[in-house]
């Protein structure tokens, strides 16, 4: 089981680039797809979903050419995109059967699987009422349990925390750690700590090109003496922001303690942490010139 | 100073928002095309039996003004409306609810953008007409009397039907398909009404009810065909009248009495009025005005937290499916699809349709056009989802990254295929009995025509709009027994097996523009 992205690159108008010179061979695990607003990742996601197709470079799931022969990866792909709609006057489960009906699948098949899915996404009292009258969440989760119907090879998942409370996040992630030896998941998100948690190796994107690659530990690795805690008076936090990068900061009795990223220490009393991914998030956006 | 300030950005920005969409440069070329119909003498006035007017600017300007009014006092409307409907679906309407901007404001907003819009379309016609004149015309050019019938007869009325699209808006039942019919309804009745010739009415109809100014252009027209040809009858106007070698008069143009003035002035004042009506109708995108049916729906809202008992998510796991589990099936989908159609229609609906296919089956072969005809009209706003359900309703990815995303047009065809032949399943019932064959043909004909129309025109615009307007002029041509257009075989002798090859054509198109669609959005 390959995905193999050569050079890939999506042009929108003559000066711009969505995506530019991407190029990645994945296999079996959850690569976490992170970078700010714009940097690329949705079109990424996209072009490897087979809905638009790239300027230039080439796609190829085990060897076949999914621009040529798209539906080769559309038997074995499960897509969850950022900005989906739902048939309002359908029930959760009979879009789950239509979407099945779509996929291909037998009637037999898919009624197992709907059944169980509406167990993973907790939809099980709400699967017979109508899509028009679910929230936010619950059609995320009709989205996700979707994109799970034909237990997918390659799962693309855009953004798919996006709207469940804590509670139906954790079990997401529960969910992809669960799926994630025996296929390829490409998750995209803003939530660092959904990638920090599920992700076997993370892609970092910006301005449509790819600045980084590398597993979490290896990443972190980078960052072992480069985060910094102290506590600062009030008045002093405009200023930091001004010459560190700040990622993060706690209003306490005696001030404000603050967390940045810097390879030199920028006070007497800061004192080294552990990294997070966030701290390496921030870091290497930044010094790749931030985002769009 | 302020309200002026929220009024023209309101409108400004909804104008910007149409002016960038595609549909925008479909609307001009439409116009454009129009245009060209008119200037180059295919939409004509005449004068019976043969008289024409010489092509000067007031002849010119008649011609442009009618063809402003007739077209796009329909057309318009479908292409305006929308603008609210698209603040309830991307939700920048609950936004502006939350400001605290008034409801008059807003539709005022509205139909200030839908007036811009209509006003452009009235420019083009303008510039056709300035070179229908100079190209063809004898005496030159005067802009004045060229533009004066665009601008005090034409523009009025499109006022009107800039307001009606924001009245249809603010009533929850007219903003979709329902209201699409309603419009087309009303309009052929106004036309019917506003062009019925004194001859056969015995009086002139008064400048104040006259809102497409057809009489006001009767009226002068025809008083100055009589100035040279006393035998000269009624005014026509519309598609395919040109004369052979007919008479020529000069046309004087139309005399701006005051009463003339006023009248179109009350008609913009008319256009106010249904604006102010529009906002008082206006539900501010509130839910909990919604119409019954759609506010139980979002009633039944329930809590996340109290969707069923949790299980712990660590116990979370997918049991595998073997390799074999997909492959393609017709059947599946096209049930779906039926599904997909039938699903959210009340009670009353599949009531009404029984009664429909009843009524055919007690009715003899003979005397099928009237229940065939409505029992066809009937499932109009299912048949106009077609080939753009995707769009409407933002599945496209989902259903486009599917295998074989292809297969689900014929699946939706077929399905609406499955519905017409249902619905119209007691005349056929009827032919066959009575051993009218050449109606059976004409009955298959059309369930073959109708789902492919309503495919082709979905794929093509993204919308029903077009197709629930047509379809239903359409129909009401059939009733008029119009033989050009008769795709079911209801007017004696008419060549409906031409509309089995349209078919074959309209599915082409739609693959081919699925087919474009799936491959790159």
């Amino acid at each position: 089981m390959k995905l193999t992205i050569s050079h890939l690159g999506k042009q929108y108008r003559r000066d711009f680039w969505g995506l530019r010179d991407m190029t990645l061979e994945l296999g079996p695990g959850v690569v976490g797809l992170l970078g700010p607003n714009g940097a690329g990742k949705s079109t990424l996601m996209r072009i490897l979903a087979t809905i638009t197709r790239p300027t230039e470079g080439t796609v190829h799931w085990n060897d076949t050419d999914i621009l040529k022969s798209p539906d080769t990866l559309r038997a074995v792909l499960g897509y969850l995109p950022q900005d989906f709609g739902i048939y309002p006057n359908l029930t959760g489960q009979e879009f789950l059967e239509y979407m099945a009906a779509i996929k291909g699948m037998d009637a037999k098949t898919a009624r197992r699987r709907i059944e169980e899915l509406l167990v993973v996404v907790n939809l099980v009292d709400a699967a017979r009422r109508p899509l028009g009258g679910y929230s936010g969440g619950m059609k995320q989760r009709v989205g996700i349990a979707q994109a799970l119907l034909n237990d997918p090879q390659l799962l693309i998942v855009d953004e798919p925390t996006v709207g469940l409370d804590p509670a139906e996040r954790v079990r997401f992630r529960n969910l992809l750690s669960d799926l994630a030896g025996e296929r390829i998941i490409i998750l995209s998100t803003h939530i660092v700590s959904d990638v920090e948690a599920t992700a076997t190796e993370i892609v970092l994107i910006n301005k449509g090109r790819q600045v980084q690659r590398a597993t979490p530990d290896k990443l972190l690795d980078q960052f072992d003496d480069r985060v910094w805690q102290w506590v600062i008076p009030e008045e002093q936090l405009t200023g930091l922001k001004q010459t560190h990068i700040v990622s993060g900061t706690v209003r306490r009795g005696d001030g404000i303690q603050v967390r940045i990223v810097s390879q030199k220490a920028p006070a007497a009393a800061a004192q080294h942490v552990e990294p997070n991914l966030e701290d390496a998030y921030l870091y290497l956006v930044s010094q790749n010139g931030g985002g769009q | 100073m302020k309200t002026t300030r929220i009024l023209y950005h309101l409108a400004w920005a909804d104008f910007l928002e149409r002016t960038r969409r595609y549909s925008f440069l479909v609307m001009l070329g439409l116009v454009l095309w129009i245009g060209y119909v008119s200037a180059s003498g295919q939409f004509a006035i005449s004068v019976s039996p043969n008289y024409v007017g010489v092509i000067n600017s007031a002849w010119v300007g008649a011609t442009m003004a009618l063809t402003a009014s007739f077209t796009l006092g329909l057309v318009g409307f479908y292409i305006v409306k929308g603008s609210v409907a698209r603040d309830y679906v991307t939700g920048v309407g609950q936004i502006m609810a939350s400001t605290p901007m008034s409801r008059l404001r807003y539709m005022f907003g509205k139909w200030l953008s839908n007036y811009a819009v209509l006003a452009i379309s009235v420019v083009i016609l303008a510039l056709a007409g300035i070179g229908m004149n100079l190209w063809f015309g004898s005496g030159g050019l005067n802009l004045a009397v060229l533009v004066a019938p665009l601008l005090l007869i034409a523009l009025p009325w499109l006022g009107f039907v800039a307001a009606m699209a924001v009245l249809f808006e603010s009533v929850a039942w007219l903003r979709g398909g329902l209201g699409n019919m309603v419009y087309a309804i009303w309009w052929l009745t106004l036309i019917s009404v506003s062009t019925v010739p004194a001859a056969v009415t015995g009086s002139s109809l008064s400048p104040y009810l006259d809102i497409t100014g057809f009489q006001i252009f009767t009226d002068s027209v025809t008083s100055s065909a009589r100035a040279v040809y006393p035998d000269a009858t009624l005014m026509s106007f519309g598609a395919g009248l040109t004369r052979v070698d007919p008479g020529f008069f000069p046309y004087t143009g139309v005399q701006w009495t005051g009463e003339v003035l006023l009248s179109r002035l009350l008609f913009l004042l008319l256009a106010v009025g249904l604006v102010v009506l529009a906002a008082v109708l206006f539900d501010r995108f509130d839910p909990a005005r919604l119409p019954r049916v759609k506010r139980m729906a979002s009633a039944q809202e329930p809590a996340p937290a109290a969707a069923g008992e949790p299980i712990p998510a660590a116990d979370i796991h997918l049991t595998p499916l073997s390799a074999a589990a997909t492959r393609f099936r017709f059947g599946a989908l096209l049930a779906g699809e039926l599904k997909l159609f039938m699903k959210g229609q009340r009670w009353w609906w599949y009531v009404v349709a029984a009664g429909l296919i009843v009524l055919q089956l007690f009715r003899p072969a003979d005397e099928q056009l009237y229940p065939l005809i409505a029992a066809w009209v009937w499932p109009v706003l299912i048949l106009s989802g077609l080939g753009c359900r995707e769009r409407r309703f933002n599945t496209r990815q989902i259903v486009y990254s599917a295998p074989r995303p292809l297969s689900q047009l014929p699946a939706g065809w077929l399905s609406a295929v499955l519905v017409m032949v249902l619905l119209g399943c007691g005349s056929l019932a009827r032919f066959l009995v009575a051993g009218e064959w050449v109606a059976a043909l004409g009955w298959l004909t059309a369930i073959v025509f109708v789902p492919s129309l309503a495919l082709a025109l979905g794929t093509l615009t993204g919308s029903g709009k077009l197709f629930e307007a047509l379809y239903v002029l359409w129909l009401y041509g059939l009733l008029q027994q119009m033989a050009a257009i008769d795709f079911a075989g209801v007017v004696p002798d008419s060549r409906f097996y031409v509309f089995a090859l349209a078919a074959i054509g309209l599915l082409a198109v739609a693959a081919l523009v699925r087919g474009r669609q799936v491959r790159g959005i």
